[in-house]
């Protein structure tokens, strides 16, 4: 019934997958940091309820603050390496919002 | 007419009189009308090769395709709704055949006739507001309609706040019997003040400071948000508040935090701006459009919306 062919469909459906080689490697690369910053905010954040709570020592809390600070600088570099912006890490959830907070 | 011949319906309104002339629908079509039992069907004949099922599960992923669609609806929709009291359906609501028109027009005649009495005289007005960082907020600009409001502003809430501020001051509970607390905040002092000292603590309490103003920004403009609401539901007939929309949608980079349409009088159009240019700048940046067809009123119940088939 449609005359339009996949390709056609692909260039104008702009929230289509791009399966050449280049964008696979971008895009899994993306999904990947995305979900390793997700954790790494999760655990700071949990770090942070722990720290109020006075469950952490104090070399505890410098070991911790330190890791995830390092963790953070990392993150930084791949997302340089991979071209990518902290924004781009963030995924739309539709109803419940994006997935890292607006910062 | 052909057999891949549907059409495109806009909006319900009652049989009163004509559509305005040369009025141009979805694809440039001529826009018409279906009157049946007191209510009139306004509409244009479309291609079901473009605007069937299967072809629209791809188009409507083509956001050029959307705008143009969207921009022709909202032209017919506002152009009948300036004549009449009118009821817009869905965008893309598609037709295999007039008859199915007049059978919906026959079915839903009631419903359509008491929506069309709640909506006469009445317009939409949409009101979107923005968290307003609190660094950006002590501007002067904005200071200046109610200097006294921040510090006074619900003082209830600040005792059960304060504690969760300063960790520091509660006592350290179950942690081996160390004083953590005092070492863990000296250890962080030093971290801070030197820059040296200690400093993955000192990284922690950046992030503690920084997660904290977020989320009493984020709360205190939520506050604010529902405020704004409840101020203009005094004056609207009906309200809404939508989904927020995701920065990349609204075009802005402050956080959306009420997406809210309203239902007014005509004659209390003037009240209901003055009420949104009251509760602008208090937190929030409010912006205010329409006024429009009541698009987000015109629903009938939910059994039986008006947008019952794209085609097919």
């Amino acid at each position: 019934m449609t005359e339009w062919t996949d390709r056609q469909a692909v260039r104008r459906g702009e929230w289509r997958l791009e399966t050449d080689a280049d964008s696979v490697q971008r895009d899994l690369s993306r999904l990947v940091l995305t979900l390793v910053e997700l954790i790494r905010q999760l655990v700071e954040r949990q770090c942070v309820r722990r720290m109020d709570r006075g469950e952490l020592t104090g070399e505890q809390l410098e070991a911790v603050g330190l890791t995830l600070m390092r963790l953070e600088e990392a993150m930084a570099e791949l997302c340089e390496r991979f071209g990518l912006s902290p924004s781009d890490l963030n995924l739309d959830l539709g109803p419940l919002g994006t997935l890292l907070p607006a910062d | 007419m052909a057999a891949d011949q549907g059409v495109y319906l806009y909006a319900v309104t009652r049989d009163e009189g004509e559509e305005p002339d040369g009025l141009e629908g979805v694809v440039g079509a001529p826009v018409g009308r279906l009157a049946h039992r007191g209510l009139a069907a306004v509409l244009s004949p479309v291609s079901l090769r473009e605007f069937g099922e299967e072809a629209l599960r791809r188009s409507m992923e083509d956001l050029a395709w959307l705008e143009e669609t969207a921009r022709a609806h909202h032209r017919v929709v506002e152009a009948v709704a300036r004549l009449r009291p009118a009821a817009p359906v869905r965008l893309v609501t598609v037709y295999t055949g007039e008859a199915q028109v007049r059978e919906l027009l026959d079915e839903r005649h009631d419903a359509f006739d008491a929506v069309l009495r709640r909506l006469s005289g009445r317009w939409e007005w949409g009101v979107k507001a923005y968290a307003v960082p609190a660094a950006a907020e002590q501007h002067p600009a904005s200071a200046e309609q109610h200097p006294t409001e921040r510090p006074t502003e619900r003082p209830t809430e600040r005792p059960t706040e304060r504690p969760a501020e300063d960790p520091a001051e509660r006592p350290a509970e179950g942690s081996a019997g160390r004083p953590v607390e005092r070492s863990g905040r000296a250890a962080a002092g030093a971290g801070a003040g030197s820059g040296g000292g200690a400093p993955g603590a000192a990284y922690l309490n950046r992030r503690r400071a920084a997660l904290r103003g977020r989320e009493a920004d984020w709360r205190r403009a939520a506050e604010h948000a529902q405020a704004v609401h409840e101020a203009l539901m005094g004056v609207a007939v009906d309200g809404r508040r939508h989904r927020a929309q995701d920065p990349q949608l609204s075009g802005r980079r402050e956080q959306m935090v009420l997406n809210g349409a309203y239902l007014v009088d005509e004659g209390r159009a003037a009240e209901f701006t003055r009420v949104v240019e009251e509760v602008a700048g208090r937190g929030v940046a409010v912006e205010l459009v329409g006024p429009w067809a009541p698009y987000s009123f015109a629903a009938l119940d939910h059994d039986g919306e008006a947008a019952c088939g794209d085609g097919s």
